[in-house]
């Protein structure tokens, strides 16, 4: 069963590709309006050996890292405070909530104005993407922790703190892990989209400057790498997930 | 029985939520390594009184001593084997049956061996490594025991414990509870629904009348140890199950008919 889905996808796939190769060749024709699989491929490894690529992949993984890592750590801190103290709760939560739901990736241009070209306005967007649903994860993670699981561990006469390590924590990290996993893709969107507003290089500078040169294989190439990363980063958690949280399997 | 100091001794116990009084006056005394089942209707406040006992929640009025102690907050000198497992599913069966040792501050390696052993007792032996999720609902229960014992309580408090096993696995795990209480008698409070699966376990029958809980009849069950299943198709068997559905009929009458059971 699982063999045969394998089979099916990766037909899906070829022929999808096919298709667009065929399309673009035979339909469209004219290349600024759609490149073939084949040029893309072709604009990746010219752009690969050129160096040019490196250096924009450089650029636009240190601005998704920084802000990835600032974002879960202080989301996790934030989260954790939240569950802990009804009254920072009731602070926050409005902002977290409101924050959430705003799509924050318009204020691209404000922080750009803030903190300029350079990489840390880039690193503020993904922050105020990735944050949010890690607090929101983080917080309702820890919340929802089973009641009879804590009267479990209170029978034996277990502290607060014990309630909270030997409970709490680890109930709440599938939630934890499925905020970070959730932020990566977001991260990803804030970094190419704060770069499409103005920066000197990156993946979204990449995309900006072929499109304004009509270089539809060096768009695509970019958007290909990108997609690539965010497969290979989403596939890495769950791989991680898998191991950390097993209990969540199925 | 008179003579020695009772282990488990509840005077005046009552306890109200709000102007609700869940139980009235209960009082007790339990010897050491008597095995004591509890029936009664719903809303009798039986699981109240375990709970109670175990310092999960506070009395009202009255009080519960544990060879003359006072008992204020739960501790480790009483087990509480719940009705639904509660076992942690990121740990294995013997690291959620070593919870209480470390929550006390004694995972030493003599608990781990005796818990190993109680394992063995439970009918897990080779499942030491496995997760819950790995296993039926009566072999959770069996962990949920151990875990229970695993801190060698002087009391184990039993709710319901295996009202949510299928007839035949709960009729198993009976055989498998007088077994493994026969290894060290061990004082035991049972909570149950069923009256055959009380008469079957105990030397003594608590009855519990409602509106308020309280104590209305104790039965004393003078049927021979070991005891094995075929004991619940005997005459005198089926008389203590009648004698105490009787004390209780009205009752459960009474709580399906104006509230839906």
């Amino acid at each position: 069963m699982k063999q045969q889905g394998w089979g099916v996808s990766t037909l899906s796939i070829a022929g999808g590709l096919l298709l667009w190769e065929g399309a673009s060749r035979l339909a469209v024709e004219n290349s600024l309006f759609l490149a073939a699989p084949s040029q893309i491929a072709l604009a990746i490894v010219n752009l690969a050996v050129s160096g040019q690529l490196a250096r924009h992949v450089e650029i636009s993984a240190a601005e998704f890292a920084l802000g990835y890592v600032l974002a879960s750590v202080s989301g996790i801190a934030i989260g954790l405070i939240m569950a802990e103290s009804e009254r920072a709760k009731g602070i926050l939560q409005p902002w977290v909530s409101g924050l959430y739901a705003t799509p924050t990736i318009a204020l691209a241009p404000l922080f750009l104005l803030w903190l300029g070209i350079g990489i840390w306005s880039k690193v503020l967007v993904v922050i105020t993407l990735v944050l949010f649903p890690v607090v929101i994860n983080t917080e309702a993670g820890l919340r929802t922790t089973s009641e009879r699981l804590i009267e479990m561990l209170r029978s034996f006469g277990a502290t607060r703190r014990q309630i909270f390590v030997k409970i709490s924590l680890p109930s709440a990290a599938p939630f934890v892990l499925a905020g970070l996993k959730l932020g990566i893709g977001r991260g990803l969107i804030g970094v190419v989209v704060a770069e499409l507003f103005g920066s000197r290089a990156g993946l979204g500078q990449l995309i900006s400057q072929s499109a304004d040169s009509f270089n539809m294989p060096n768009l695509f190439a970019a958007v290909v790498v990108l997609a690539t990363a965010g497969i290979a980063m989403t596939a890495g958690f769950s791989w991680i997930e898998k191991r950390l949280v097993p209990w969540t399997r199925d | 029985m008179a003579a020695v100091a009772p282990k488990l001794s509840v005077s005046g116990l009552s306890k109200s939520f709000a102007t609700l009084e869940v139980l009235s006056k209960i009082g007790i005394d339990i010897a050491d390594g008597e095995f004591i089942s509890i029936v009664g209707p719903s809303g009798c406040g039986k699981t109240t009184f375990l709970r109670i006992v175990a310092g999960l929640e506070q009395a009202s009025a009255g009080e519960v001593r544990i060879d003359g102690n006072l008992v204020k907050q739960p501790g480790i000198d009483r087990g509480f084997v719940f009705q639904s497992d509660n076992l942690l599913p990121w740990r294995t069966v013997l690291n959620n049956a070593l919870i209480g040792p470390e929550v006390a501050g004694a995972a030493t390696p003599q608990a781990k061996s005796r818990t190993l052993d109680l394992l063995k007792l439970v009918g897990l032996a080779g499942f030491e490594h496995y997760f819950p999720r790995q296993l039926s609902g009566g072999m959770r229960q069996r962990v949920n025991l151990a875990r229970a014992l695993a801190v060698d309580p002087k009391i184990l408090l039993m709710d319901e414990p295996f009202a949510s096993l299928d007839a035949q696995t709960r009729e198993i795990m009976q055989t498998e509870l007088i077994r493994i209480w026969e290894q060290g008698r061990k004082t035991v409070l049972f909570v149950t629904h069923q009256i055959d699966e009380a008469v079957f376990l105990s030397d003594r029958v608590l009855v519990f009348a409602r509106r308020p809980g309280r104590l209305r009849e104790i039965v004393d069950i003078d049927l021979p140890r070991p005891r094995a299943l075929g004991l619940k198709r005997t005459p005198e068997f089926v008389r203590y199950v009648d004698h105490i559905w009787s004390l209780i009929e009205e009752d459960v009458r009474q709580s399906v008919l104006h509230e839906g059971g």
